[in-house]
């Protein structure tokens, strides 16, 4: 299980990096980034080293922040492996509500996050596919 | 048709004998309907007789329009908690017709006519239309809603009064309402000013103002400036004139401006203005400006007396070129409370805080309302702040969530409102009263 940072920000310039220069000061790694944006608003979605004090420093700055649990499942650098992974979930009827990868893991292969609302059904499905999953301590 | 210029101007009249009344007389005839108004109350709406009992006034402690000031006030409030029909003053069964106006909550504030009522209702209006220069000839296209709201129907009380005949329109579809009042040949409308604006740009937009056979236009509901009504005038070549009301009291018709542009003439033989400070409720001097109260010297269904309108503005009592001794008050400055008028529709901000309650959590989040004007129309954007209570990880649900509110909003507004979520915190704070509205509209 991963616990990612879902962050509010508006769609202004300087927004993102408000939220970044928070973390840097308080020495927090961000392992993922992914942004998803409407014209008005967006929300940041982050993967970091320490959620739960992430997640402290940037309520205490007014940030309004969430943490959510995601998927995390390593796939190797290999034509199709994404979408046989996807094809796992979808005779499992698993509905993926988002998805974003990455790859910065120092040799490891990469990893790739999604959300979905049935977290408990999507993990047995892969963990009875042998799909390998990541854990807050592997990354 | 080409507007009538000042000097051009044949004015007319509708009842010289009380229009242009000297002032003794007037105060002889608001003396004995007040006395006849203050002892109808004090028998039939039980509120009254405890506000009077309570500061010990006595029906016979009021022998003329003098002893106004003795009388206790009444306050939208007072509406709500007797809502709907607690201040009626004649069995349910005399009650020929309700309007109703937003209150500053969830409820209307709700005012019940006699037939009585209707009729003086559609003379004031008459009285306007004649001060517009419209006769039982005119053909008047009336694109204010109808409905509960007194716009449609007090302007179509008013042609009736005349004799003239009402197009019955209501409002939007601008097209639509383009081309019946060339179809129909109208030659007067009303409607709010910024939509009389907005029309009248779109008339010169499709190239027809020169098909118009339009004269005169009555615009009211809503705060407006002499440069948007010359502006109006211009685009249409027409006369424009401010008409005043509220609901309370009876709806468009209250009050009016002549020609002369020189305040709006209060039909005070039915309306009893007074200015009072807003510190201590005080009569101001004339020209000074103050709260505008008005009692109901008439009024049978629903009296009101010392209705506090909360409108900021001075009175003037010196006869007006036209002829007409009715006093004058000028433009509104301000209110006393917070309310805005956006789209003729009256918006309190506590109604704003009663729809955000239904985003859950069981506090209203931090807002702002914004209004503004774009292409001549209102426009109310509410910001709110998003907080961890409903703040949600997808971009859907929070799409959602702002759907929800922006119907919520449209539903206790009464009109629509673009909603715009914000990062918590970045709605400034104000010292003591938080601010919850920002007018940028020139008004």
């Amino acid at each position: 299980m991963i616990r990612q940072l879902s962050v509010f920000v508006e769609n202004k310039p300087g927004s993102l990096m408000d939220v970044t220069s928070r973390l840097t000061e308080a020495h927090i790694n961000i392992r993922a980034v992914a942004s998803f944006d409407t014209p008005e608003f967006g929300i940041l979605r982050l993967v970091v080293d320490k959620p739960a004090e992430a997640k402290g420093c940037l309520t205490e700055k007014g940030f309004v922040v969430r943490l959510h649990d995601v998927i995390g499942v390593e796939l190797e650098d290999k034509k199709g492996n994404l979408n046989q992974m996807l094809a796992i979930l979808a005779e499992g009827r698993i509905n993926v509500n988002y998805i974003y990868s990455f790859v910065i893991r120092e040799g490891k292969a990469p990893v790739l996050v999604f959300s979905t609302d049935d977290y408990e059904g999507a993990a047995q499905i892969l963990k009875d596919a042998g799909v390998k999953m990541v854990e807050e301590s592997d990354l | 048709m080409a507007g009538v210029a000042l000097k051009d101007w044949k004015e007319k009249i509708r009842d010289p004998k009380i229009e242009c009344m000297s002032r003794d007389e007037m105060s002889a005839l608001q003396s004995g309907r007040l006395v006849q108004q203050v002892k109808n109350v004090y028998e039939n709406v039980e509120f009254y007789r405890k506000k009077m009992d309570e500061i010990g006034v006595e029906p016979g402690d009021i022998k003329g329009i003098e002893d106004i000031g003795k009388l206790p006030f009444t306050t939208k409030e007072d509406l709500r908690d007797n809502y709907p029909f607690g201040l009626l003053a004649v069995p349910q069964e005399k009650i020929a017709r309700v309007q109703g106006t937003s209150g500053t909550t969830g409820k209307l504030t709700l005012a019940s006519y006699t037939q009585n009522d209707v009729d003086v209702w559609g003379e004031c209006v008459a009285r306007g239309l004649t001060m517009a220069g419209l006769t039982e000839a005119d053909r008047i296209h009336v694109c204010y809603g109808y409905g509960l709201f007194t716009g449609g129907m007090g302007l179509d009380l008013g042609a009736k009064a005349l004799g003239a005949m009402a197009i019955p329109m209501s409002s939007g579809n601008t097209k639509r309402q383009l081309m019946c009042m060339e179809d129909f040949k109208a030659t007067a409308f009303a409607c709010t000013p910024s939509y009389a604006l907005y029309l009248a740009e779109a008339a010169q937009e499709a190239g027809i103002v020169d098909r118009l056979q339009i004269k005169a236009s009555i615009n009211g509901a809503e705060p407006w400036t002499d440069e948007m009504r010359k502006k109006i005038e211009g685009i249409l070549h027409i006369n424009s004139f401010d008409i005043y009301g509220l609901c309370e009291i009876t709806g468009p018709g209250v009050a009016m401006d002549c020609i002369h542009h020189k305040g709006l003439h209060v039909y005070e033989d039915y309306f009893y203005p007074e200015i009072l400070n807003p510190g201590d409720d005080t009569p101001c001097a004339d020209r000074e400006t103050g709260e505008l109260v008005f009692t109901t010297l008439a009024k049978e269904g629903m009296p009101l007396i010392r209705y506090r309108t909360k409108d900021l503005t001075s009175i003037e009592y010196s006869t007006c070129e036209c002829g007409r001794t009715l006093p004058r008050i000028q433009k509104f400055t301000g209110r006393t409370d917070d309310m805005k008028v956006i789209r003729g529709v009256n918006v309190f901000p506590t109604q704003v805080e009663t729809a955000l309650l239904s985003m859950g959590g069981g506090v209203a989040p931090h807002y702002l309302m914004i209004v503004e004007r774009e292409n001549n129309l209102d426009v109310l954007t509410v910001m709110v702040e998003v907080d961890e209570r409903y703040f949600s990880d997808e971009i859907r649900k929070l799409d959602e969530l702002k759907n929800k509110v922006g119907a919520a909003l449209k539903q206790a507004l009464g009109v629509s409102a673009r909603v715009k979520l914000v990062e918590p915190k970045t709605i400034e704070r104000s010292e003591g009263k938080a601010k919850r509205v920002i007018d940028k509209r020139d008004l």
